[in-house]
C-alpha cells in the first residue's frame, strides 16, 4: 500500500504531497461546522424551525448527557469541549461515506489529537477541583497508613488504566473507520451494487454510534475526575 | 467427541502447522532475499487467526448482551428506550476489542515492522 494514493476531491485545492488527506479533510470538517454555526446564528427564531430545530436537538441531547453525568457547575464549563468533539467526529465520520471524500478520523493522528486533550483535561480539571487531594482517586477504597500496600497496588492499577484510556479512545475510532473503509473497498470489488449499499447503511450506523461512544466515554472520564472520590 | 477422532484431528493440525516450516526451507533455498518469506508467511497466518479468534470472543459477548437486552425488553416494554441505548453502547464497547485485534493484524500486514530488519 506504499505507492497508492487515492485521488480525492480536495486534490483540486491542496495537493496531497504538501498537506496530507487527513489534514485537509479535517480542515474541511471544521469549515463545515463553522459555516453551519454562522448560518444558524444569523437567523435565530424563538420557536425553532427546520435546520435550527435539528441543531437544537443535537445540542440538547449533549447538554443533558453532560449535565446528567458531570453535574451543573462543571458541566456548564466542559459542555463546549464535549459537544465540539461529538460534532466534529460525527461530521468527519459521515464525510468518509461520501465517494470522493475521506474521513479524517480514519487516521490515527486525528484521533490522538482528540484523545490526548481529553486525557490532559481529565487531570487538569481533577487537580483544579480537588487540589492535591486528587491523588485520592488513585489510591483505592481504603486510605489509611495501615493499608499502604493496598494503596500502592491500587495506584499501579489505576495508572495503567489511565494510560490505557487515550490509547483505547484513539484505536477504537480509528479501527472502526478503517475497517468500514476496507470492507467497502473489498466488497465493491467482489460484488458491486447491492452489497456495498448494505455496508454503507451499516457504516452510517457505525459512524454515528462511534461518535457518540467517544463523547460518552470522554464525559464519563471527566465526570470521574471531577466528582468526589469514593 | 471420541478420543480417537480428537487424536487424529490434533495430529492433522500438527502436520499442517509444521508444513509451513518445510515449505519455508524450500523457499529459503530458492533466492537470496527470501529470508523474509518465512516472516510474511507467518504474518499472514497470524493476521488471519488473530482476527478470527478476536471475532469469536466478540460474537459470544455481544450475543449474551443482546439476549439479556431482549429479555429485559420482554419483561418491561416501557423501558425499551433505555435498554436499547445501553445495549448499543455495550455492543460498541465489545466490538472495539475485535477492532484492536484487527488493528494489530493491519500493522503486521501493512506496516511491516520487522521486514526491514530481516533484509
Amino acid at each position: 500500500m506504499e505507492g497508492m494514493h487515492e485521488v480525492l476531491l480536495m486534490d483540486a485545492i491542496i495537493s496531497p504531497e504538501v498537506v496530507p488527506h487527513f489534514v485537509s479533510y479535517g480542515i474541511l470538517s471544521s469549515v463545515v461546522l463553522i459555516a453551519v454555526a454562522f448560518a444558524v446564528r444569523g437567523s435565530l427564531n424563538l420557536v425553532p424551525k427546520g435546520f435550527q430545530n435539528f441543531i437544537e436537538v443535537v445540542v440538547q441531547a449533549m447538554l443533558s448527557l453532560v449535565e446528567e453525568n458531570i453535574g451543573h457547575k462543571w458541566g456548564k464549563q466542559l459542555f463546549p469541549f464535549i459537544c465540539t468533539i461529538f460534532m466534529y467526529i460525527l461530521v468527519s465520520n459521515l464525510m468518509g461515506l461520501i465517494p470522493g471524500f475521506t474521513a479524517s478520523t480514519a487516521n490515527v493522528n486525528t484521533n490522538a489529537g482528540m484523545a490526548i486533550p481529553v486525557f490532559i483535561a481529565t487531570h487538569y480539571y481533577g487537580i483544579r477541583v480537588h487540589g492535591v487531594k486528587y491523588i485520592n482517586h488513585f489510591l483505592g477504597p481504603i486510605r489509611s497508613p495501615a493499608a499502604i500496600v493496598l494503596m500502592l497496588l491500587m495506584f499501579v492499577i489505576e495508572l495503567i488504566g489511565h494510560i490505557a484510556r487515550p490509547l483505547t479512545l484513539t484505536v477504537r475510532l480509528f479501527g472502526n473507520m478503517v475497517a468500514k473503509h476496507i470492507l467497502l473497498l473489498v466488497l465493491a470489488i467482489l460484488a458491486p451494487l447491492l452489497i456495498p449499499g448494505l455496508i454503507l447503511a451499516l457504516g452510517l450506523l457505525v459512524s454515528v454510534v462511534q461518535a457518540f461512544v467517544f463523547t460518552l466515554l470522554s464525559t464519563l472520564y471527566l465526570a470521574g475526575a471531577v466528582e468526589e472520590a469514593h | 467427541m471420541k478420543k480417537s477422532v480428537v487424536a487424529i484431528l490434533l495430529i492433522f493440525a500438527l502436520v499442517l502447522l509444521s508444513a509451513t516450516f518445510v515449505f519455508a526451507e524450500e523457499a529459503a533455498e530458492a533466492g537470496a532475499k527470501s529470508s523474509n518469506v518465512f516472516y510474511y508467511a507467518l504474518a499472514a497466518i497470524a493476521a488471519g487467526v488473530g482476527v478470527g479468534v478476536g471475532a469469536l470472543g466478540c460474537g459470544i459477548g455481544q450475543g449474551l448482551g443482546t439476549a439479556r437486552a431482549c429479555e429485559g425488553i420482554a419483561r418491561n416494554p416501557g423501558a425499551s428506550g433505555k435498554i436499547t441505548t445501553s445495549l448499543i453502547i455495550g455492543l460498541a464497547m465489545i466490538e472495539s476489542l475485535t477492532i484492536y485485534a484487527l488493528v494489530v493484524a493491519l500493522i503486521l500486514l501493512f506496516v511491516d515492522p520487522f521486514g526491514a530488519k530481516l533484509m
